[in-house]
Order: C-alpha cells, then structure tokens, then sequence
C-alpha cells in the first residue's frame, strides 16, 4: 500500500549525537522508517533504546546542545524536517504532527484551563478568534469523550481523572487534524479499563481523518492491537522492522523474541503460567560505552564470534519483514 | 490446605479530609472498606486492581503503617491491630514489604551491604559476627555478587536495586512478604528476572506472599489465590484456575478483557467489553453496588443495595446481586486462544 504513493513520513539514515565532557554518544544511529496515511507503526524496546528519541528527532525537539542530528533525513509533505528553518518547524509542529505524551499531568500546563491550551493550539496555527477556538475546542472535547464539556473546559488540569486529562492532550493534539500523531506510551500511566476506552478512540480518530500514528510502547499487547507494523528498536538502533503479525508469530532477532516471551501472557495455557518466564539477562548498554559489533551481542542467547566484532546488516526475512541479525534473514538486502 | 499465616477481617482504613468549610461535617475517604480474606502459609495471593482500588492501603494497614480505623489483622492467633510499642516492633520482624520504586526506597549514602544488614542489626537477629556472612548468602540468593556489597544504590541498575530491596526484606526471615507492585517501576526485559527471582524464594523458603498489582497476567503468573478489588472492596476472590478459567464479578471479566494480549490482537479489542467512565470517588461511593454506575449488566437492586460478600460456590467469593451459583452475569467475550481452535 504505502510503496506506490511516498509515504507520509521517511526517515532516512536518522543518527543523533549527544555530546558531554568530551565525549559523543550515538544515541541513535542509522534509523530509517516509514508511515503511511492511515498507518499505525509500533515502536517497541526498553527505555534508553532510542524510541523517544526517534520521536522527539521528528518534531526537532532535540535539545541542541547537546544534541544534533548527526546524519540522515526526515522527509514529511516534500520536505526535509532536519533542514528547515526554525519558523517553519514551529508550524508543522502541533499542526501537521502532532504527539501526546506518556504523563498527561506534567505536559499540560497547570495555570491554564483546558479550554485555553486547547485554544492556544487553534490560534497559533489556524488564526482562529478566541470566540471560535472556544466553540471549536467544545466540539473536540465532546470528540474526544470528555462528558459535559461545557463545564469541563473552564477547569483545571489537576481537576481532571488521568484518563480525562490524556483526553483533553488528545483533543489538544488533533485540533489542528494533523496528518501525523506521534504518541510516546501514551497509556503507560493509566488503568487498563482506560488504556481500552484511549485506544478506542485513537482508533476512531482515525479511521475518520486518517492520520498516521506512530506509536511508542514496551506493551507487545498494545502492540498486537494497534499497530500494522511495528519496528523493534535496541540501543538506538532498528534491528527488526515488519508487519505486526509476522513479527510477532515469528519474531527473528533474539531480542525480539525476548521481549515477546518475557511477559506474562493471559492467553497462554494454564500449565505454561506456572514455568518461569523467559528472561533476558542483563540490562540494556550505556549510549556512552557501546562498542563495534551488535549492541545485544552481551546478552544474545545466540552470540556467535562475528557478532562481537562487526554491526550485522539489515536483510530481509520475507519483503516486508527485515531483521538486522548475524543468525538471522537470506543475503543481504 | 497449609494451616493459616494471616487473616484479615472487615478491615476498613477511613482517612478524614481536611474541612474547607467548617460548618460541614467532615469528608471521609473510604480507601479500604470492609476487607477480609486469609493468606496460608508458604501461598501466594494476588490483588489486583485499578489505581484507587485500596490494595495498596490494605498493605500498609496490615504493616501498621497506616491508622486502622476498624478490623482485624491477624497473625497467627495475635492481633495486630491492637499491638503497641515493643509488641508491635518485635512482630514487623515476621512481616516485610517490598515496595514498588527500587530507587526511592534505598537510602543514597548507605552501602547496599550495610542496607541488607541493617534489620539484622535493628532487630537483633543472629550473633554480630555472624551477620556478614548472612548478608553475603542473601546476595548470592537475589543473584547478587557478594562484592558488591560495598557499592552505593545508585551503582546498581533498577533491576539489581529491587534485589537488594528483596535482600533486606529476606534478611529477618519473614514468614509473610508483602510486594507491592514489585515490577512495575521496571523495565519490561527486567520485570521477569525479578518475578521469577520473587516465586522461586517464595517457593524454596516456604514463605506467604501478598502479591500487589494492577496487572492480571502478572498475577495469574505468580498467586495461588486471587481477590480483585474496586474502590476499597473484595469483590471477587477465587483460586487462581478457577478465576481465570472463569470470573464472576462483571467488573472481573470487564478487566480481563481490558488487557490488550499477543495472541488476541485487534479481535480480543473488538470483542472487548466496554466500560464508561471512570471509577467513582471513595469518598461519597455510591450507595448500592460501588460498581453499578459503570456495570453493563446493573439492575435497580444494584443500585439500591450493597450485595455481600458471599460464597457463590466452593472457594469462591463474589460481591454481585447477579451471581448465582457459578453463572455469571457477564459473559466473557470469547479468548483467542479458543477461537484459533474452532
């Protein structure tokens, strides 16, 4: 589907540097993805794998210095993200795409009312009237599920549920019908009954303006539920990326199939609860002490010589299913 | 059935707020209300429920760490709701508790050795000589190197704090431990090393676990028995294979099939059962069944009339007007798991 039109977003060879007391860490290194309209793309791995970083690179929220955008580009609407001016960051930004936060609580702002921050959106980017951005950001909070919001949009944040207020960032998010919304563990700090009624909604969402998502979690279930592809991220790095079913039926790098064993799975037969859970030994490298060869080399099950010494490739394991891995996929795509 | 470490009965925890306004009566949050259930030795039971539900107040109440406001928490045959002073410090020697952030509950300026160390000294256990080598077979059983004994918290990973956590709370050889959301703070490659650290010493040290979290299939990983709990009640407590084979309570099956799984994908989300709003404040609960304003199934009973806790069938025990015998009132949609058979 997303082969014959370009793709909404591309990123290309993405590499950020951060640089400290004389040292330069790769925190992301050679990262290349695409979204398609209307596509969901998972991003999954540990903390400290990259993810937030990749997405933050997008919106060019990096702070700078220390960080830079070392190499690659970031192709969005014709134009290359990495290179435009600073003016025409800040109008894509919140405008074209859009990202909602894991704590609803300390990305809103606490001295203004819901009403305002979802205002002070529709003004800055549509040139809408105070009167109108009020009417307007009634409509979206009765779009995003807030009951009675004609009394909800005078109150305070912390007046709000958790749940209410991830709505309330949403309804912020997609004011301006970006074309891409970026969420970064956009459910990891509310219940599950409410994760569900979230997900329903950014789902709905859409499915009706079809925007792109591009969604960041350590959840491989939020994952099987909505992402169409997902891309497996580990010390900054992509090693698998493919279409959801097929990565998690037959997962192909070692970390991957690690992350997929070592939860707990409801589904699982009542004898398998009982044995122990897949581990993953060790923890994920420093961006500071990463050395040649596969970052996941240290805790790899299957670590052969060449790993320790030389970065495998990315090949193909079918066309739409790529995995960076010496043990795995044919030759070299 | 192992003969019984703990029971609790008709615990409540009510906390006063702060009076706004002084011509009205004081509000009162009703964080655990009327909680029982009983814990065997050498078992596990699992609470789980939404952030609000009281689980984690039950864990301190049951420590004493918060004020109990009417109840029992027994161990053994000895109240511990009425201990005082000297009393009341001798008996925390057979309770620990793990607590949820590896990183805050680790003082930053203490070694860990001296850290796992410390209960033997406060509470005196062991001859002085001997405690160094109690600390080393601590850290070897966390998995721990007894070298690093002598490193500061903030050396460690997250992952290696929470086994010292589990380290001191083993040290006086407790007979019940308390975890309160042991994993969640935690990495998800991380969660299992510690889950499957926390059975096997559970299991080899025949000790009694109180398994705190909002996560059901972590629970179903690690309880023998379960008690789901919504705005400070039981409101379903079963065995483990008959819970999950089956659950009860709406507000039970409405949670199970909240939780986004591998193999069920967008089916289980399509099938999933819908609940609106969120939970209602603890402090004014609704009069009837505290879960009626959200349930798909409430009658006008629900409403007008607490149910008990009562015994559906054996072991078995629901909260809800609607369950008769071992029939739920809300069926639970379909599992993947069964579908892919058929």
């Amino acid at each position: 589907m997303t082969t014959e039109r370009p793709p909404l977003l591309q990123i290309d060879g993405l590499s950020v540097d951060f640089e400290g007391g004389g040292r330069r860490a790769r925190v992301l290194n050679g990262v290349s993805l695409k979204v398609g309209a209307g596509e969901t793309l998972g991003i999954v791995g540990e903390s400290g794998c990259g993810k937030s970083m990749t997405a933050v690179a997008i919106l060019r929220l990096i702070p700078s210095p220390p960080g830079r955008i070392a190499a690659g580009r970031i192709l969005f609407g014709g134009e290359d993200l990495t290179r435009v001016s600073d003016a025409r960051i800040r109008d894509v930004r919140g405008h074209r795409i859009a990202m909602i936060f894991q704590e609803p609580m300390t990305s809103l702002n606490p001295v203004l009312t819901v009403g305002d921050q979802i205002g002070e959106v529709l003004i800055r980017h549509l040139r809408l009237g105070p009167k109108a951005a009020r009417e307007r950001s009634l409509r979206l909070l009765e779009a995003v599920g807030i009951p009675a919001p004609e009394q909800r949009i005078d109150v305070y944040p912390h007046q709000l549920s958790g749940g209410m207020r991830q709505r309330v960032m949403i309804a912020a998010a997609i004011a301006c019908e970006p074309s891409l919304l970026i969420a970064d563990e956009p459910t990891t700090a509310l219940d599950v009954t409410v994760q569900a009624q979230i997900f329903d909604l950014l789902r709905e969402l859409q499915s009706k303006t079809g925007m792109g998502l591009i969604l960041i979690t350590h959840d491989m279930g939020a994952i099987a539920e909505m992402a169409d592809r997902v891309a497996v991220m580990y010390a900054g790095r992509i090693v698998e990326e493919g279409a959801t079913q097929s990565i998690l039926d037959a997962p192909q790098h070692p970390y991957t199939r690690g992350l997929v064993a070592c939860v707990p799975d409801l589904d699982a037969a009542d004898g398998d609860a009982e044995a122990p859970l897949a581990e993953i030994a060790g923890v994920v490298p420093s961006v500071w002490e990463l050395r040649s060869g596969c970052p996941f080399a240290d805790r790899c099950p299957e670590v052969i010589d060449v790993c320790r010494h030389e970065m495998p490739q990315r090949t193909s394991v079918t066309p739409a299913h790529h995995v960076a891995c010496w043990c795995r996929g044919g030759p070299a795509a | 059935m192992s003969q019984t470490l703990l029971t609790v009965s008709d615990l409540s925890v009510h906390f006063a707020r702060r009076r706004l306004n002084p011509l009205k009566p004081r509000e009162l949050v009703r964080a655990v209300d009327g909680v029982s259930f009983a814990l065997s030795r050498g078992t596990v039971l699992g609470i789980v429920g939404e952030s609000g539900s009281g689980k984690t107040t039950v864990a301190r109440a049951i420590l004493r760490l918060v004020p109990i406001t009417y109840g029992h928490v027994r161990i053994e045959d000895i109240d511990i709701a009425r201990l005082q002073g000297e009393e009341l410090r001798c008996m925390r020697r057979r309770l620990q508790y793990v607590f949820q952030d590896p990183y805050s509950s680790l003082n930053p300026r203490v070694r860990a050795g001296a850290i796992v160390r410390a209960p033997l000294d406060v509470m005196d256990i062991g001859a002085p000589s001997q405690r160094e080598a109690r600390v080393v077979e601590l850290f070897e059983a966390v998995g721990l190197r007894p070298e690093q004994r002598s490193l500061f918290p903030h050396q460690f990973s997250g992952g290696q704090r929470q086994r010292i956590n589990i380290a001191r709370a083993l040290a006086p050889e407790p007979e019940l431990l308390i975890c309160d959301e042991p994993v969640s703070a935690l990495d998800v490659a991380i969660r299992a090393q510690i889950l499957n650290l926390l059975r096997r010493l559970q299991r080899e040290r025949g000790i009694g676990l109180l398994f705190i979290s909002h996560d059901m299939a972590v629970v179903r990983h690690m309880a023998d028995e379960v008690a789901v709990m919504y705005l400070g009640q039981i409101v379903e407590r079963a065995p483990r294979k008959a819970f999950f084979a089956r659950a009860l309570h709406p507000y039970s099956v409405a949670l199970l099939s909240a939780v986004p799984t591998v193999r069920g994908g967008r089916r289980r989300a399509a099938r999933r059962i819908r609940l609106t709003g969120d939970p209602p404040s603890p402090i004014d609960p609704p009069p009837g069944c505290r879960f009626a304003p959200r349930c798909p199934v409430a009658e006008a009973r629900c409403r007008a009339r607490m149910p008990e806790l009562r015994e559906a069938s054996a072991g078995r025990w629901v909260r809800c007007h609607l369950v008769c015998a071992d029939r739920a009132p809300l069926q639970a949609p379909p599992s993947a798991a069964a579908h892919s058979e058929t």
